[in-house]
């Protein structure tokens, strides 16, 4: 499909967990990690947006402004480093009831950014056993996640032939040529492509 | 952040676009700074794309399983914390264009 099924399911899940914590005291946030922004998104990018999230859900933590005032005098304002940023997001997240993490399409940062991801979110899930951590990309991954998550659940995410009927009846509909279409084609369509798509 | 400069109205999750209020007032230019500070990546601009670009229905199988019921859940501790969703760019990941 024209936007991975992955990608899509990560935004749905994300979507579906607002509308549950909608009224409670639980946090949403995640990152979808992305190929063409490796160097933007480094560990501390990645991590840190997941603080700021919190940060813009709940309010700036005292102990933040602190260290943003001090960071800011030395050296005319010096970055994060990754283990402040993981102690602050520990501090964060064990103040939460629930709080649900997400990274969509992990295989898309390189695998030093992954590592140290799964590190961090490892040290956050200890610290606080009310996380819960939504992850999604290529099957090869699942490797990498047991070493630090033994018994992560794997959901396989395949179109379903309803999947890919809903999907070709919207790109139909949206067609800019209605005129080049006729019922015979447009049934064929509908018939054709899903029974191609379930044999691969 | 004083306390009048707070406003909580609703669902504040920043993932959740009905949440136009947040708990960083506008006037609070310190706050902007910090959050900047944090991080400058901006993942709730890259969702709304995703979001707005998905078809109604599609993958909704998903939310129903049984696995991600048990893991969204709401008892605590007893379930494991990760839930790890695969494609194959062969399959779901690729292009039906």
């Amino acid at each position: 499909m024209q936007m991975s099924l992955t990608i899509s399911s990560s935004s749905l899940v994300i979507d579906n967990l607002c509308d549950q914590a909608e009224g409670k005291d639980v946090a949403v946030v995640g990152v979808y990690c992305d190929f063409l922004a490796q160097e933007e998104q480094s560990t501390t990018n990645m991590l840190g947006a997941i603080l700021k999230q919190l940060a813009t859900r709940g309010g700036i933590s005292d102990y933040i402004r602190e260290a943003f005032q001090k960071a800011k005098k030395e050296f005319g304002g010096r970055g994060l480093l990754l283990p402040d940023i993981v102690d602050m997001l520990k501090k964060e997240i064990t103040s939460l009831p629930r709080g649900y993490i997400c990274f969509d399409a992990l295989d898309e940062s390189p695998p030093k950014h992954r590592q140290q991801l799964l590190e961090a979110v490892q040290e956050i899930v200890r610290v606080s056993p009310n996380t819960r951590v939504f992850l999604t990309g290529r099957p090869h991954i699942y490797d990498e996640i047991v070493r630090y998550f033994s018994k992560a659940v794997r959901i396989p995410v395949c179109p379903t032939q309803a999947d890919i009927k809903s999907y070709l009846e919207k790109r139909l509909s949206d067609d800019t040529d209605p005129n080049a279409m006729d019922k015979k084609l447009r049934a064929d369509i509908m018939r054709i492509i899903p029974e191609k798509i379930s044999e691969m | 952040m004083s306390s009048w400069h707070q406003q909580i109205i609703g669902n504040t999750n920043s993932f959740n676009l009905s949440s136009i209020v947040n708990f960083i007032s506008e006037g609070d230019a310190e706050g902007h700074k910090i959050l900047q500070w944090l991080s400058p990546l901006e993942p709730q601009k890259r969702h709304q794309g995703v979001r707005a670009g998905r078809v109604d229905g599609v993958g909704n199988w998903l939310l129903e399983t049984r696995e991600f019921r048990k893991w969204r859940g709401e008892e605590d501790g007893c379930v494991e914390p990760v839930l790890f969703c695969y494609g194959n760019p062969g399959v779901g990941k690729t292009h039906v264009r």
